[in-house]
């Protein structure tokens, strides 16, 4: 499903050159549930944004479903990536201007479904937000918040879903009602999952944990 | 698309209060644009409807003397066909009062103008007392007895023996009645019922003028309008052989006579009469074309103020997508696509066009109906009551309400085209800017991000960018030749505009540079305001512009004025003449050079001999003297070459050349040289235009005469100079038996003017004494009217660019917040703050305004000396005053936009962080 291959990414800045990941090689398949470990800075989002397509890396591939997102132009990685993968960020990133509907059905709209605005109804009913439809972020707490944004990841029935830190901004009751959103939609769909964490627990509930410390892989063993 | 329209919807449905100056600096343009549009086309509206009116007739035969027999006989016989005629006659003369003033007998130079039974054919002239004009100029017996008789005989010998006025014997003597402009009253201190003296006649009273239909629409008058019978003139006898006087005849015609046929069959059979044949289809290019004009003129003004709001509007979408970044960015990793994204924010600005210039055309109704009283007060005539003018919406209010919006939404486009274009540089990864690119250190990754809109650097290459570009300059140069109506004035018009934007720019750049250079300041508040203006992102080259464009506009157009009021007024030489005296008979010389010798004890004055004339051919080819109605001349060239053409000629017989003459080519006679045959000396320009050399030969049209007369030099005249100037000078003799009348120039000291001009008047009625000084003053009043009227559209400018600076400091509002908190919580107060605004936003207004009248400099001295031929004077005055408004303008907008900042509790604002 995912196979990354001698991917490297430098930043430069201030005159100096960070390498912030290096020279990793990885191959993920289809429906496993991976966890991605390592301490701040080790470069854990910046894999997951290169493998979302949000950044080009500086050189190696990567390919999901065979095909080679690292020299897509922008306007076709955009499509495929509504298309193809599903995003979920620590601090959410709903649209601060549309309701709770609205922003579950903004991919829905962009792949042109006539019907988004009803499965946008239908998934947030699913993560149980069936009263908070015309809610604006700033009316939802952040557990709400953050289960909106998995029904907008969800929306388009992804085969790839990315969840950076997604508890990371939530307390621990709240951020355990989301993984098991989370787990549970993976388990419905059949979605290949890759979470970035930093709590062993949540780790513990995946197939595989890959970690990661400057920039390379450290560890990468199957569990469970 | 379905997906950008729903975008926009939801981005904009919680957000108009944001969008409230977009709208504001797009509506300010509109409505300046559509107001002056609709103004111009009411005007020309009732021009059109008016224009038989407005000529006097059908067809009107004008003669600058009475017609022949022959002339006479042909109007007869068209009016067999069932054609009403009018005779008018149009002259410039001297009124005196009859009853001596305290001040002594006042004279007043007025506008005379004797009309017939038939007068009005078209149109009304509006009297008070209302009645019909006709019956006003030939009073009933009754208001003649009415007058007492202590007066006349005694005071006046000579006109109570020529005037039957005032015996009120009642024995059907005649009686003439003048109606007169108000402003004659005024000026001679008479009300109705008493009586003024016209040559050698008396006059009464009879009426207040208030509107004359076929008064043409001159910006100039010599003086107000004084309107008797042909009786009245007659017994006036003003009109002798030579004089100048106009002649109308005005044809009324059935309508089973259709125009043209009549036109040119009149333009056939009074050939020899010098006569010029028009209908009233002709009569009215010279008006409108200067209505319309004026309307071009001012709506490039008003587009100014359009682009100035534009400046606005990108300021507006700028800070609008600043704020939408992380929006945008959380977009693209859903799958939008950069264009989807653009196309978004463009419907957002087309539908906040929309409404803005919906809004400016509800202000642009609203400011017509105020506008044409304050323009009218630009004609001497109240042209306005004369067309009867009104500001109702009609059918053809549409197009300029329709270009107003035009130009609305291609503003909008134009200014909003290169910030959204801007969307495209941002990347997904900038969602995750805290998690990602915070944590990882990338100061420089990040601030391409953010550096949206106009300050962004020019990309290497970017092929869309350099499109867009070239499609706003083509749209901006569209947009000016749209509204100039001329692609040349449109492109001198962006040229001007690009060169004033470019100039402040670089300005603006250069001070934020200066002020980077300069040593940190010492003193705090200071310091603030140096680091405010030199940050980057700040606002200033958008401030800048806008202000300065103002100060420019306004600026330009009153050193204009200044300097031609000071040039035609102040700067007259010192040995400028006082009066023209003018129509002086050749039996009245002698007499009048004695008057003038024993009143000045100045040796006599030089009479200068006058005859009008018309060109009849050039070379042998005759002349074409009748205007071509139908064929528009194209270039302003080949107008100002038919006006060499057709125009009337004023012609001398000189010994001398005169003074300020300088002979370019050939030779002026020599003293004592014979003429076997007429020689004749021509101005250079008029030479040029007809296409004469040394011995070219010109035959000239004298009341139905020729005389032909070989060209012996070219000369260069000095026309500024105040004396007595001519195109063509014949070799004496040459006139001999010609019916001419002289003029002489004559100076005294102001205080002598009027009792000069008492005595001229009381000796000799029939000469006309022009005061130059009064010429120059009503030349310089109308100036400032023209002036007054263009820079009030100005305004729009500086209102506009009022709007962009507000829009700029509500953009940065919040970090002024958070600033002045900060500085608050670390012990600053109040005053300091406030004088760290103030030295921010004067420093602003002093750039813009320096900047703003260099600019203006150059913009009017480029006019002075290309357009009107005048040299630049430095007007240090005036723009020290431009200068200091600039500065207490911006400082006052700043204050009221920011004032309220100053009173924020650090706590309330932190605490929200």
């Amino acid at each position: 499903m995912i196979a990354i291959s001698h991917l490297t990414m430098r930043l430069s800045g201030g005159g100096h050159q960070i390498t912030v990941l290096d020279d990793i090689t990885l191959e993920i398949p289809k429906k496993q549930r991976v966890a991605i470990v390592g301490p701040s800075g080790s470069g854990k989002s910046t894999l997951l944004g290169l493998i979302a397509g949000l950044d080009r890396p500086t050189s190696g591939s990567i390919k999901l479903d065979g095909a080679e997102i690292s020299t897509m132009p922008e306007s076709v990685m955009a499509r495929f990536r509504r298309e193809k993968i599903g995003y979920v960020f620590q601090s959410f990133h709903l649209i601060p201007t549309l309701t709770a509907v609205e922003n579950v059905a903004v991919p829905l709209e962009l792949s042109g479904d006539v019907t988004a605005t009803d499965r946008a109804v239908d998934l947030l009913r699913a993560v149980g937000l069936g009263d908070r439809l015309d809610h604006y972020p700033v009316q939802l707490s952040g557990g709400e918040q953050q289960r909106v944004a998995v029904a907008r990841a969800f929306a388009c029935r992804p085969p790839i879903l990315l969840a950076d830190e997604p508890t990371g901004n939530l307390d621990s009751v709240t951020g355990a009602a989301v993984i098991d959103l989370i787990l549970n939609l993976h388990r419905d769909h059949g979605t290949t999952l890759l979470l970035v964490t930093h709590e062993a627990d949540l780790a513990g509930r995946m197939e595989r944990i890959i970690a990661l410390r400057d920039g390379r892989v450290e560890k990468d063993e199957l569990i469970g | 698309m379905g997906f950008a329209v729903r975008m926009a919807w939801r981005e904009m449905r919680g957000a108009w209060r944001h969008f409230f100056y977009f709208f504001s600096c797009i509506a300010m343009g509109v409505g300046a644009v559509v107001a002056i549009g609709l103004f111009a086309s009411n005007v020309e509206r009732a021009v059109t409807r008016e224009a038989r009116g407005l000529l006097g007739g059908d067809v009107e035969v004008r003669v600058s003397h009475a017609l022949s027999e022959v002339g006479q006989t042909v109007l007869q016989s068209v009016s067999s066909r069932g054609v009403v005629l009018s005779h008018a006659s149009e002259l410039v003369a001297m009124a005196a009062t009859v009853r001596p003033q305290p001040s002594g007998l006042v004279t007043q130079i007025v506008e005379l103008k004797a009309i017939d039974i038939n007068y009005p054919l078209y149109g009304s002239v509006k009297v008070d007392p209302s009645r019909a004009v006709t019956d006003l100029v030939a009073p009933p017996a009754s208001l003649c007895r009415a007058i007492p008789e202590s007066h006349g005989p005694e005071n006046l010998p000579l006109a109570s023996a020529l005037s039957p006025v005032g015996r009120g014997s009642g024995e059907g003597e005649t009686c003439y009645g003048a109606v007169v402009q108000e402003s004659l009253l005024i000026r001679m201190g008479l009300s109705i019922g008493d009586r003024i003296k016209l040559g050698q006649a008396q006059f009464v009273i009879a009426g207040v003028l208030k509107t004359e239909p076929d008064r043409m629409a001159n910006m100039f008058s010599l003086g107000p309008r004084v309107m008797i019978s042909r009786a009245g003139l007659e017994a006036a006898e003003l009109v002798k052989l030579g004089s100048r006087v106009r002649h109308r005849y005005l044809l009324k015609l059935p309508a089973s006579v259709p125009v043209q046929p009549l036109l040119y069959e009149l333009r056939g059979r009074l050939a020899g009469e010098s006569a010029r044949v028009s209908s009233y289809r002709d009569a009215q290019p010279q008006l409108k074309q200067f209505l319309d004009q004026l309307a071009r003129y001012l709506g490039l003004v008003g587009l100014t103020a359009l682009f100035v709001g534009g400046i606005g509007v990108a300021m507006t979408v700028q800070a609008f997508l600043k704020g939408k970044l992380q929006g945008i960015a959380i977009l693209k990793t859903l799958g939008a696509e950069s264009r989807t994204i653009a196309a978004t924010y463009l419907l957002q600005a087309i539908v906040l066009a929309a409404i803005g210039s919906l809004a400016g055309v509800a202000l642009g109704i609203g400011l017509q109906t105020v506008l044409p009283r304050a323009l009218a007060g630009m004609l001497e005539t109240d042209l306005l009551d004369q067309v009867e003018f009104s500001s109702t919406l009609s059918t053809a209010s549409l197009p300029p309400i329709l270009k107003g919006i035009g130009l609305g939404l291609l503003t909008t486009l134009l200014f909003t085209l290169w910030p959204i274009l801007e969307v495209r540089k941002i990347r997904p990864v900038m969602v995750m800017r805290r998690a990602f690119l915070a944590s990882e250190a990338n100061p420089a990754k990040l601030s391409e991000g953010r550096r949206i809109g106009l300050a962004a650097h020019w990309p290497r290459l970017d092929l869309p960018k350099l499109l867009t570009a070239a499609v706003i300059v083509a749209g901006l140069a569209g947009l000016a030749m749209w509204q100039a109506g001329s692609w040349k004035i449109g492109l001198l018009f962006l040229a001007g505009l690009l060169a004033g934007v470019s100039g402040l720019l670089l300005g603006a750049t250069g001070l934020i540079r200066l002020l980077k250079l300069l040593p940190v300041p010492r003193i705090v508040s200071l310091r603030h305001a140096v680091g405010n203006l030199s940050r980057p992102g700040s606002q200033v080259a958008g401030i800048v512009t806008a202000i300065g464009i103002g100060v420019m506009v306004i600026a330009t157009v009153s050193l204009i004025e200044r300097s031609l009021v000071q040039q035609i007024g102040e700067k007259r030489p010192a040995d400028a003449p006082t009066f023209f005296f003018i129509d002086i008979q050749p039996d009245q010389a002698q007499g009048f050079a004695r008057l003038i010798h024993s009143r000045t004890g100045e040796p006599a004055p030089q009479l200068t001999p006058l005859v009008r004339s018309r060109l009849h051919s050039v070379n042998g080819q005759r002349v074409k003297t009748e205007e071509d109605g139908e064929k528009e001349r194209e270039t302003k060239d080949e107008q100002r070459r038919s006006w060499y053409f057709t125009r009337e000629y004023v012609l001398t017989f000189l010994e001398t050349l005169p003074k300020d003459n300088v002979v370019t080519r050939g030779a002026w006679w020599t003293r004592g040289q014979a003429f076997p045959a007429p020689l004749v000396s021509v101005e250079e320009e008029a030479a040029k235009h007809l296409g004469l050399d040394i011995g070219s030969t010109v035959t000239f049209e004298i009341q139905g005469a020729t005389i032909t007369a070989q060209v012996s030099s070219i000369r260069k005249v000095e026309w500024g100079n105040f004396s007595t100037n001519f195109y063509m000078v014949l070799s004496p003799g040459a006139l001999e038996g010609a019916p001419f009348t002289y003029v002489a120039t004559v100076r005294v000291p102001p205080q002598d003017e009027v009792s000069l001009q008492q005595a001229v008047v009381a000796a000799f009625p029939n000469v006309t004494a022009i005061n130059i000084g009064e010429v120059l003053d009503s030349f310089a009043r109308i100036l400032d009217r023209l002036s007054l009227a263009i820079r009030a559209v100005a305004l729009f400018c500086v209102g506009a660019a009022s709007l962009v600076m507000v829009t700029a400091l509500a953009a940065t509002r919040y970090r002024r917040l958070y600033e002045a908190v900060v500085l608050k919580a670390l012990g600053a107060t109040r005053g300091l703050i406030a004088r760290s605004f103030a030295v921010e936003y004067a420093l602003m207004g002093t750039v813009a305004g320096v900047i703003g009248i260099v600019l203006a400099s150059s913009l009017s001295w480029a006019a002075l000396r290309y357009v009107f031929d005048l040299s630049w004077s430095l007007q240090a005055g005036l723009l020290l005053i431009e200068l200091l408004a600039a500065m207490l303008l911006t400082l006052a907008i700043g204050f009221l936009s920011t004032y309220r900042l100053l009173g924020m509790r650090p706590l309330a604002v932190l605490r929200q962080e």
